[in-house]
């Protein structure tokens, strides 16, 4: 073998293990920077995507209308949004005044963003919205829309952000059950054949009794979701060796999801 | 050379953004359509061993980069793993290069397939890994058509691939080639 083939695989091998061996919050930095080093084009790709999707369509609108109309569908989003996030606040608050005899209010700040693109990775569900560090979003922020859960955000850049879907197999939420005492988590699963993937809840008593389009909430541990936020609804549910589990169909299509909000602090 | 070697370098980078907005082939079960493996692939052929490496060095830490989402703490799928992956059928690859270097379009289109046969195997080193680490294995129709899927398409996609770069290494200036052949 030649001195140089050896002299490379060496320096090769150092690097490798480098890299390896870097602290995860190096290379949660570099995934940051690069997704930010690349935010022009995911922006002008997005709205590449959007224009073709317009044509497409056969809307042809003046500039000016678009805007305007996008503005009002945003504000429009965001109410209902809102108005969504209050009424299951309040459903929770109403349980826990019955429960425990308290009151409660809170509400949630939400900031709207544009999602940008969808990866298609095969192991890994992520997308990419158009609010950074410099908007106020953070790592572990919850991202929804007004019909529910749409996932958290990983990366965080100055102008764009990464957000692991809840359909990803590696994001577990902590969720309740409506109108049951049962609790469980709920995650997705490694590979679904349709863009509307199950999501699958563990750790359910065996004896639960749960019936296809119950709906699945947040419950509130873990401090990124508040609880009250619907994630699905129950598909089926099944008695495995040490504990129930139920499939779920995900509130939010995840497949077409243009605009979502990331919920970034309490009013 | 090194012209060439920059250009397959950003060539990668391209790939790698331009997969971001392409949406999976929902006929082959949500398989992914991969231009990043038969760039490298060419790159492992047409490059001298130093050069492979650092092409796979490369490769392999946007591809985790990209696509697996960092989060903060454990990961399943730490970044750096891709480079081993991707050295594996890289090297395969590489040990092909004598017939590349032979210059000839019929063995070229045969390597481009070679190389989109191998695809799968990237895709089945990380279920693999991802399996480990998440302590659950288990084997479906969409998982086989995930892993398989992409290659599938890559036999399509490696030889268009390779017929595209020929002429551009060609006007950068880079000819590989053994003597015989030119």
């Amino acid at each position: 073998m030649k001195s140089i083939t050896i002299a490379a695989f060496g320096v090769f091998g150092i690097f490798v293990v480098l890299v390896l061996l870097l602290p995860q919050q190096t290379k949660h930095q570099l995934q940051s920077a690069l997704f930010q080093w690349i935010s022009p084009i995911l922006r002008t790709g997005a709205s590449v995507q959007q224009e073709l999707g317009g044509v497409r369509g056969g809307l042809k609108r003046l500039d000016e209308l678009e805007r305007e109309n996008q503005e009002l569908k945003l504000q429009n989003e965001q109410l209902r949004a809102t108005n969504s996030l209050l009424q299951n606040l309040e459903s929770e608050v109403n349980r826990l005044n019955r429960a425990l005899g308290f009151h409660e209010k809170s509400a949630f700040k939400l900031l709207s963003a544009h999602v940008l693109s969808r990866e298609s990775a095969t192991w890994w569900n992520f997308c990419t919205i158009d609010r950074g560090t410099k908007d106020g979003v953070a790592t572990d922020m919850a991202v929804v829309t007004e019909d529910g859960v749409v996932g958290k955000v990983t990366t965080a850049a100055k102008d764009v952000a990464v957000v692991l879907l809840v359909s990803d197999e590696s994001l577990r939420i902590s969720v309740s059950i409506e109108g049951t005492p049962e609790q469980g988590i709920v995650s997705g699963t490694r590979a679904s054949s349709t863009y509307v993937p199950d999501l699958k809840i563990r750790f359910l008593s065996k004896t639960a009794n749960l019936k296809p389009g119950m709906k699945v909430l947040t419950a509130g541990a873990g401090g990124v979701f508040p609880s009250g936020l619907v994630v699905g609804s129950i598909k089926d549910f099944s008695v495995k060796e040490l504990e129930g589990v139920a499939s779920v169909t995900p509130a939010v299509d995840l497949a077409t999801i243009q605009d979502a909000f990331v919920i970034v602090g309490q009013k | 050379m090194i012209l060439f070697f920059l250009a397959l370098l950003a060539l990668i980078f391209g790939s790698f953004v331009f997969q971001l907005f392409l949406p999976p082939v929902l006929l082959l079960h949500g398989a992914a359509i991969l231009f990043a493996p038969a760039i490298y692939f060419y790159g492992c052929l047409s490059m001298p061993f130093p050069l492979t490496l650092a092409l796979t060095f490369f490769t392999g830490t946007l591809s985790d980069l990209f696509t697996v989402p960092q989060a903060r703490s454990h990961p399943d799928f730490p970044t750096g793993i891709s480079i081993v992956i991707y050295l594996v059928p890289g090297l395969v690859m590489h040990g092909l290069r004598p017939l590349f270097l032979r210059n000839r379009w019929q063995t070229h289109c045969l390597l481009a397939e070679v190389g989109a046969v191998l695809t799968p195997f990237l895709l089945l080193a990380q279920y693999a890994m991802l399996s480990f680490e998440r302590n659950e294995f288990f084997f479906s129709e969409v998982i086989f058509w995930r892993i398989v899927g992409p290659g599938l398409i890559s036999l399509l996609i490696a030889p268009c691939v390779f017929f595209i770069l020929t002429p551009l290494s060609h006007a950068l200036g880079y000819r590989p080639g053994l003597p015989f052949a030119r």
